[in-house]
């Protein structure tokens, strides 16, 4: 017998997780945008140095995975006498994580700018700090929006894996109601009908977002 | 009136080299810019008039020589020297205007906010000032009522127009124009045109790659025909269209008729 009792009985308790998801991805979103903007300035910047490392940068933190990345935060951060609470070890890391990929979406939309833009930029005096914050990026981000929201949608979604740090976000609730009520499939279900609730109003965001950019 | 002339600027090539690779794209250039005089630049496609434009505000780095604004050397800190700071580099570029010849305008701004941008950011001006001085740079070229406007909802022509503001609105002691008209429809030339006459008449310091043989036979003190990376012939428009004493000169000023049966 299907239980709209059980979902209706745990549904605080799941939305009270839920926070976490919104927590860790919108704050992992926010810092993956700025640091991915100040690395997309590194790949793309004349000092070789900065390149290289920002190149290094994005092969690790995308050539690894983020469980592994959360469990090496989780572990190492003590040892080298950092104490932070889970929590923000898991925000910081989906953060770090996310600016690699986030940077390589902002690369891709900045070469697809005609070089004109910033020319006028340059032939005025403009600083390489305004080019940037005042020409470049408000474009690339209209160009990669739609890149831009598939990793947001992304980040949502892989928030669940900082259960293993000890957070206990939407996945890890709904794991845990269902095998003290044996209510697996209610409780699923509505752990997946929250993500998507989740995503469907990243998604309308940025097609609103998108619509207010096309002028 | 804040939008006050400033006094003009000259320009000296001294003996410019330029490379891309192994391509010498500008070869021992030398060439005087009188301040207040309209200067053209003509040439076939691909003999470096366009490098030579972006070497005098050093969007293009020449490798050897001297790009002079008045005596002021500008890239280099001194000839042949160290690159110079991209504070004191930012600096002459301010007075140096430059026109586009795919206008870029930055499309996610108004017609309005693309010519305020870099008073603001650049010359420092408050936002109300700012707004003041680029809306007459606006009125200067005719487009006081398509202030609100982005650069999509402008003709190619007004687009340019408003390129022109943004550079004007900059109060430059020198203007570069490359090929300011070749990206608009016929129709739409004349305006662009009738504002740079307007520019020159007020006594700017003008350079203009064109392929308008009107405008350089009538508006220009001088033109400068490049071949090859180098500069064939200067002189009185008189003198480069009526008597060209160059060969080469002569044959690409017959295949413009040719292409154009026009007289001028
Ligand atoms: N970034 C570049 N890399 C390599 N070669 C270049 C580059 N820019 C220009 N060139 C070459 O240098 C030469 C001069 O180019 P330039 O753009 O100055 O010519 P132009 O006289 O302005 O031609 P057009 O009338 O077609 O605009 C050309 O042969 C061109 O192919
Ligand atoms: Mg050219």
């Amino acid at each position: 017998m299907f239980s709209f009792q059980t979902i209706v009985e745990n549904l605080p308790t799941l939305l009270g997780a839920a926070r976490y998801t919104l927590l860790i991805s919108v704050l992992g979103c926010a810092q993956g945008l700025i640091l991915g903007a100040l690395l997309c300035a590194a790949a793309l910047s004349k000092r070789t140095a900065l390149r290289r490392a920002a190149g290094l940068y994005v092969s690790f933190f995308r050539g690894v995975p983020l469980l592994i990345q959360l469990l090496v935060a989780y572990y190492l951060l003590p040892v080298v006498g950092i104490n932070v609470p889970p929590l923000a070890a898991a925000v910081l890391t989906v953060g770090l994580c996310a600016a690699a990929y986030l940077s390589e979406v902002l690369r891709g939309s900045i070469n697809a700018i005609p070089k004109g833009q910033a020319e006028a930029a340059l032939a005025i005096g403009m600083t390489p700090r305004d080019l940037w914050v005042r020409v470049l990026l408000p474009q690339a981000l209209k160009i990669g929006l739609p890149a831009i929201v598939n990793e947001l949608i992304l980040l949502v979604k892989a928030s669940s894996l900082v259960t293993v740090v000890g957070i206990v976000e939407i996945t890890r609730m709904s794991q845990s109601i269902a095998s003290s009520t044996y209510r697996y499939l209610e409780i699923y279900l509505a752990a997946a009908f929250l993500y998507l609730a989740i995503n469907l109003v990243i998604a309308a965001a940025g097609r609103l977002l998108e619509r207010r950019l096309t002028v | 009136m804040s939008l006050e002339p400033t006094a003009p600027a000259s320009a000296h090539l001294r003996n410019v080299d330029k490379f891309y690779g192994d391509f010498q794209a500008l070869k021992n250039v030398t060439l005087d810019i009188p301040p207040g005089k309209v200067t053209c630049l003509i040439g076939p496609s691909g003999s470096g008039k366009s490098t030579l434009l972006r070497c005098i505000n050093f969007l293009e780095e020449y490798d050897s020589g001297e790009v002079r604004i008045d005596d002021r050397l500008i890239g280099y800190e001194t000839p042949g020297g160290r690159r110079m700071s991209g504070r004191r580099l930012r600096e002459m570029r301010r007075d140096i205007g430059m026109v586009f010849q795919q206008f870029n305008l930055w499309p996610h701004m108004t017609a309005l906010q693309n010519v305020a941008e870099g008073l603001e950011r650049v010359r420092g001006l408050k936002r109300a000032e700012a707004t003041e001085r680029a809306r007459e740079a606006l009125a200067k070229v005719g487009l006081a009522d398509k202030e609100a406007n982005h650069p999509s909802r402008l003709s190619g022509g007004q687009q340019q127009r408003v390129a022109i503001a943004r550079a004007i609105a900059m109060q430059p002691r020198i203007m570069l124009f490359d090929e300011p008209t070749s990206a608009l429809d016929p129709e739409l030339v004349g305006e662009v045109l009738a504002v740079m006459k307007q520019l020159a008449a007020e006594g700017m310091t003008m350079v203009v790659v064109t392929h308008e043989m009107g405008f350089a036979a009538h508006v220009a003190d001088r033109v400068v025909f490049m071949e090859r990376g180098e500069l064939v012939a200067a002189g009185a428009p008189r003198e480069i269209f009526q008597n060209p004493a160059d060969q080469r000169l002569a044959s690409f000023l017959q295949g413009y008729r040719e292409r154009n049966s026009l007289d001028f």
